[in-house]
């Protein structure tokens, strides 16, 4: 038996014993009542007895001295008169000592039958009423009645003289009875009495007990009630139970109040604790996942498994009139009582500095690891090619800033920014690829979202610029980190040419490391790189064959290295099939991408084929309707031409997930503008099956110099 | 590096100024960055910031700007010192949001007015400065933060 329940029955038999007590000493209270009241009545007959006791001896001399009136012819009104009242009052009082029920005495029926045979001889004298006496000559004598009335007296008094003695005794027994009645009762009372004070005495101590008792529990329960305070105010977690209707109960602990700065809990749902604080679809989980909790057959650990509190995020007052975002996590127990679950026992800690400091140890591990990674990519990378992608980078974000910076105030003009900051985006992103910078190119991809995703918006404005403009500022960060780091790397490998400039500056290099002076850097290496990732990523094999790419004239270094980048990222995404795709088709296991530069006439000509699926007209045509890029009417008149010219439109792709190589629409489109733009020319030939090949021409250097300006 | 919800603070604590005090929204411009110190217009309120973040908010207005502000405002002095007083009030209102909202991660210094001259600021070499233009009516002031 637990402690509640001894305490319980302890309480029920204190309880049930004094109920006892108080009914005895009640019971011996009735009868003393009864027993003081017969004695009472005992003493008031005890004295009726006594003054009976008198009335023989008084009769008697009474009726002696009316005798002796009588004879002496003296006056009898007054002795007559006292007689009849002694007669009177001993009658009154035996008849009223022998109504008593209880009055069994045979004296007293001894002393009633001595009255009863001598009360008719004295009823002639008491009816007497006339003169006793005649006056005569010689004086007064008796009258006839009188003469009678002196016999009956005379009777009377020898009769009563006899008896006298008698009727005393008889009456004296009954008073002697009487007494021992009266005593007996006394000491009965007495008894009663006593009893009735030790009852009450004991009442009297259970009472005592039981008050001690209830002190101590009482004591008990305000200190358990004191502790209970100290823990709920000292605490640092949000304590409170909910009820079956998911209600607060009337005890909470301080921190919850300041958690959620309010004090007004009692009976506040845990919808309402929670709305307006988060996202209706979080609260809508929340509350279900409460009521799941009052399932009987819910089982508690699993239960814990998917709390979808265990790390909520709230905006919550800062207690300065702004808000703050908070994280809080919220545990749950069943309090399960005899009858299934009583209550749900919540407890809510704010882990808001365990959350931030956890998100700042992450990102300092994802900065040590992408530092890691992007020194380990570094490494394999030309200083001079890497040199050139962080100047040629910076350039970018530079123009990126500049479009940035552009005046905007309508939709329009904030719009109008968003398609040359994804192609310089874009053009980034494809040389980092290339160069297995991946730290750079994710950034670049992230900011790629954006602008993916602000061309959704129906309405833009410069509010939706400021998260772009603060990952360009971290994307320039990066860069400066990444080109200390560079310098760095040179300055180990090189470290006895460590006076020469470390080649990943700014720096550039010297006309004795390029080919024939005219030329700009080989372009090859990061192409190769280039290759082997995207093979890797895209699960594909193929073969990278570049010829003359070491003639590409300076001025066309970059357009060429950004044309080539995304063909062959579209050649290993869409265009060469999987080992096992092109062996079904009796083709080699291993792809072929070739690239061929080469002068032509006064300008250049730079050929890039691969032998994958090509490229299906009605594909592309599919692909443009889907984007609403062309409309159906539009794709049912298209020839063959046209729906190939559709891979420059701006948008177009025919991939529908974005990844980092393609799905953006952006791609064939810049490089044709860069094309377009230099002056040159560029078309496309294809055979389902069987191969794509891309055809570019441009002008002379010079040309293409005066056509950009 | 500063968050989204920073610059957004110092950016609703400038908006805010002109709805409540020209009861007339004012609109952001397409942010960028610049490098070095950033120029500034006539009259520019500056904040000193220093715990968490270390550096500078500017608000810096053209004159003619201001003078509509202030007629806006039902002001008739449009004295050099009427012009001080209401940038500086600007930089106050940018100062009292960033307080509200950052509490004691930021120890943020009583606003300074400057006009016409330059602020000397001490940048690191490189540093950026976020610019947001802030569109009000026909003209334009901008928002310069420069934290690290």
């Amino acid at each position: 038996m637990n402690v509640a329940g001894a305490d319980r029955n302890r309480r029920l038999v204190t309880a049930g014993a004094g109920t006892a007590l108080a009914l005895v000493m009640g019971l011996a209270l009735l009868a003393g009542f009864r027993l003081a009241t017969q004695i009472r009545s005992s003493i008031t007959e005890l004295q009726t007895a006594s003054e009976l006791q008198t009335y023989p001896s008084v009769l008697t001399q009474q009726l002696t001295a009316l005798r002796q009136r009588l004879e002496t012819r003296e006056y009898t009104g007054q002795a007559h008169e006292e007689l009849a009242g002694t007669v009177a009052r001993f009658k009154h009082d035996l008849r009223r000592l022998a109504r008593r029920s209880d009055m069994q005495s045979p004296q007293l029926r001894d002393a009633q039958r001595m009255w009863q045979a001598y009360s008719p001889l004295l009823a002639p004298i008491l009816a007497f009423s006339g003169e006793p006496y005649v006056d005569t000559d010689s004086g007064s004598s008796l009258s006839d009645s009188g003469k009678m009335y002196y016999r009956n007296v005379r009777q009377a008094q020898l009769l009563a003289k006899q008896n006298v003695g008698r009727l005393h005794r008889l009456l004296t027994a009954v008073t002697r009875s009487l007494e021992t009645q009266t005593s007996g009762a006394a000491a009965r009372l007495r008894l009663l009495l006593s009893g009735g004070v030790l009852a009450a005495l004991a009442l009297a101590a259970a009472a005592a007990y039981l008050q001690l008792t209830r002190a101590r529990h009482e004591r008990a329960a305000r200190e358990a009630q004191e502790q209970t305070r100290d823990i709920l105010k000292t605490v640092r977690e949000g304590f409170f139970l909910l009820d079956a209707d998911y209600k607060i109960g009337s005890v909470w602990s301080e921190a919850l109040a300041h958690i959620f700065g309010r004090n007004d809990f009692a009976g506040l749902s845990f919808e309402k604790l929670l709305e307006d604080r988060v996202p209706p679809t979080t609260l809508a989980t929340a509350v279900k996942y409460i009521k799941l909790l009052w399932g009987d057959r819910a089982h508690e650990n699993l239960m814990k498994s998917i709390n979808p509190l265990g790390q909520l995020e709230i905006s919550a007052d800062n207690g300065r009139g702004g808000k703050e975002t908070r994280y809080l996590q919220f545990d749950f127990h069943r309090v399960v009582g005899a009858k299934g679950v009583k209550h749900v026992l919540c407890s809510v800690s704010d882990i808001t500095s365990n959350v931030l400091l956890a998100r700042e140890l992450q990102e300092a591990q994802e900065n040590a690891n992408a530092q890691v990674d992007m020194m380990v990519g570094m490494m394999h990378v030309d200083p001079l090619q890497l040199g050139s992608f962080l100047d040629t980078t910076e350039t970018g974000l530079q123009l990126i800033n500049a479009i940035l910076k552009e005046p905007a105030r309508t939709d329009g003009e904030f719009r109008k920014k968003l398609g040359g900051l994804f192609r310089e985006l874009h053009s980034i992103k494809g040389e980092a690829s290339a160069l297995n910078l991946m730290s750079i190119a994710q950034r670049v991809h992230h900011l790629e979202d954006m602008v993916s995703e602000l061309k959704k918006r129906a309405e833009l404005s410069g509010n939706d610029f400021l998260p772009m403009v603060l990952k360009l500022d971290e994307l320039l960060a990066h860069l400066r980190g990444v080109r200390e780091m560079a310098t760095r790397l040179t300055a180990l490998k090189d470290a006895p040419a460590a006076a020469a400039p470390a080649a990943a500056t700014r720096q550039k290099p010297s006309p004795a490391e390029r080919p024939a002076g005219r030329t700009g850097e080989d372009i090859s290496p990061t192409l190769r790189a280039l290759a082997e990732k995207l093979a890797k990523d895209h699960r594909k094999a193929f073969k990278l064959m570049l010829s003359g790419l070491a003639e590409v004239p300076a001025p066309y270094v970059a357009t060429v290295k950004d044309c080539l980048i995304q063909m062959l990222r579209n050649s290993a995404v869409h265009g060469i099939e999987a080992s096992a795709t092109r062996r079904a088709q009796a083709k080699a296991d291993v792809g072929a991408v070739r690239v061929d530069f080469r002068r032509a006439g006064e300008g250049y000509e730079l050929v890039f084929e691969d032998d994958g699926a090509g490229i299906s007209p009605q594909v592309l045509k599919d692909a443009a309707l889907r984007k609403n890029i062309i409309t159906a009417e539009e794709a049912a008149a298209m020839d063959t031409r046209t729906a190939m010219a559709l891979i420059f439109r701006p948008g177009f792709s025919t991939q529908e997930e974005v990844t980092m190589d393609a799905g953006r629409g952006v791609g064939m489109d810049v490089v044709a503008r860069t094309v377009y733009g230099l002056g040159g020319k560029i078309g496309v030939s294809t055979n389902p099956g069987r191969f794509t090949r891309f055809k570019i021409v441009l002008p002379a250097a010079e040309a293409a110099s005066s056509a950009v300006a | 590096m500063l968050r989204e919800e920073e610059l957004k603070t110092f950016v609703e604590g400038t908006t805010n100024y002109f709805e409540v005090a020209a009861q007339q929204p004012a609109t952001i411009g397409s942010p960028y960055l610049t490098e070095g110190a950033p120029s500034v217009h006539d009259y520019t309120g500056v904040i000193s910031i220093s715990g968490k973040r270390e550096g500078v908010v500017y608000f810096t207005a053209p004159r003619a700007m201001l003078t509509v502000l202030l007629m806006k405002m039902q002001e008739n002095d449009f004295s050099h010192e009427t012009m001080r007083d209401l940038v500086g009030e600007v930089a106050n209102t940018i100062s009292g949001n960033a307080r509200r909202d950052f509490g004691r991660d930021f120890v943020i210094s009583v606003p300074s007015v400057l006009a016409g001259e330059k602020p000397e600021i001490s940048q690191k070499p490189g540093q950026r400065s976020f610019i947001i233009p802030i569109n009000w009516r026909s003209h334009s002031a901008k928002l310069i933060v420069s934290l690290t």
